[in-house]
């Protein structure tokens, strides 16, 4: 190849840094999406997924993690497998926390008694987005992230909960019983 | 380097994905973000509108993917949507430039600006870049900067294997004089 083309071609191979909240943009736009394939692909354990529909989308407070967000997704309906169950249907909640400096973050509130160790969250990508679903049942749940086993963040914009027990900021997520 | 071997394990994201895991697309938006945004850097030389149509384009490729019939070559899929988004929003930048333009053919006859003598050896580059004809800097840059193989580029741009090298060769020969040129400034 000629000098002047592979001097080009070197110059334009360079790594571009595109900015990572693209991440965020497109994880929050596929969200209100629904599931690629569609119910009868999914046809299994997510057999009559529903279209996900995007409760709240927040920015973190000041004190929270800087550049964080936090969204709630509803996935879908789960099936109910006992006759007891019938008349209270579970759903699916997608929890999802951007925190780029973040090295474990747990899931924390009434549906777990507050427990950390119960529902940790899992990073997906480089730029540490954690996901977790949790299936809920109709009901009120109050609800915080725990990141790095010290901080609590709550959603500003979600209607909040001080905790009674542990006296920390908390949100809370109202799960209806139809759709 | 080729596009049929970018991450061994696009296969089991999409499959995630397509049961429902959300979560794990954010890995594949991760893992090409950087790669395709620097194709679309340099296809439409403008930051904000490559940044525009890496989203577009992962957003619609999450529309699509039960269409994604071999999830192992998600990123070449993944490519081909990219590059018609940029094929798109070239023509649409082309257009809003012509609003500008009352007398092209004068335009095109009249000697355009190059890079300055203080311009670094970027700023020609892109200059460059920029003065190719669109199907001339899309061939130019698959193959000389992402580097692929003329038979994908054919199944990605459509475009016959012969009429690809055809464009690449009029790219190069077109660069070679404006960077030469530029050099001389």
């Amino acid at each position: 190849m000629d000098d002047v083309i592979e001097r080009i071609a070197r110059h334009l191979r360079r790594p571009v840094q595109i900015d990572p909240a693209l991440d965020g943009r497109v994880m929050r736009e596929i969200t209100a999406l629904p599931t690629p394939g569609g119910a009868a692909a999914l046809g299994k354990a997510w057999g009559w997924l529903t279209r996900p529909h995007q409760l709240t989308l927040t920015p973190l407070g000041g004190l929270a993690v800087a550049a964080a967000l936090a969204f709630v997704v509803l996935l879908s309906r789960m099936d109910s497998t006992s006759p007891a169950r019938s008349q209270a249907e579970s759903h699916a909640f997608q929890f999802v926390l951007v925190a780029p400096r973040a090295t474990h973050v747990e899931l924390v509130g009434d549906f777990n008694d507050w427990d950390a160790t119960r529902t940790p969250m899992r990073r997906t990508g480089r730029e540490a987005l954690w996901t977790v679903v949790v299936p809920l049942m109709p009901g009120r749940y109050h609800y915080a992230f725990f990141v790095d086993g010290s901080r609590w963040l709550a959603d500003p914009s979600a209607p909040a909960a001080r905790d009674e027990d542990y006296g920390e900021p908390s949100s809370v997520l109202t799960v209806g019983g139809g759709s | 380097m080729g596009i049929g071997n970018v991450g061994t394990s696009d296969a089991a994201l999409v499959r995630r994905v397509q049961t429902g895991d959300t979560g794990a697309y954010a890995d594949l938006v991760a893992r090409y973000r950087d790669r395709l945004g620097r194709y679309a850097l340099h296809m439409l030389g403008n930051r904000e509108d490559a940044e525009e149509v890496l989203q577009d384009a992962f957003v619609r490729a999450y529309r699509s993917l039960a269409r994604c019939d071999d999830p192992e070559r998600f990123g070449a899929w993944l490519y081909g949507i990219l590059v018609n988004r940029c094929r798109t929003a070239g023509a649409r930048a082309a257009r809003r430039a012509r609003r500008f333009v009352h007398d092209p053919a004068a335009l095109e006859t009249a000697p355009l600006a190059g890079p300055d003598g203080r311009a670094d050896w970027d700023d020609a580059v892109r200059w460059a870049l920029a003065r190719l004809p669109s199907e001339s800097r899309e061939a130019f840059l698959l193959k000389h900067v992402e580097e692929l193989e003329y038979e994908d580029m054919a199944r990605l741009t459509g475009a016959g294997v012969s009429a690809l090298k055809m464009r690449v060769k009029r790219a190069r020969e077109q660069l070679q004089a404006m960077l030469k040129e530029a050099e001389r400034v």
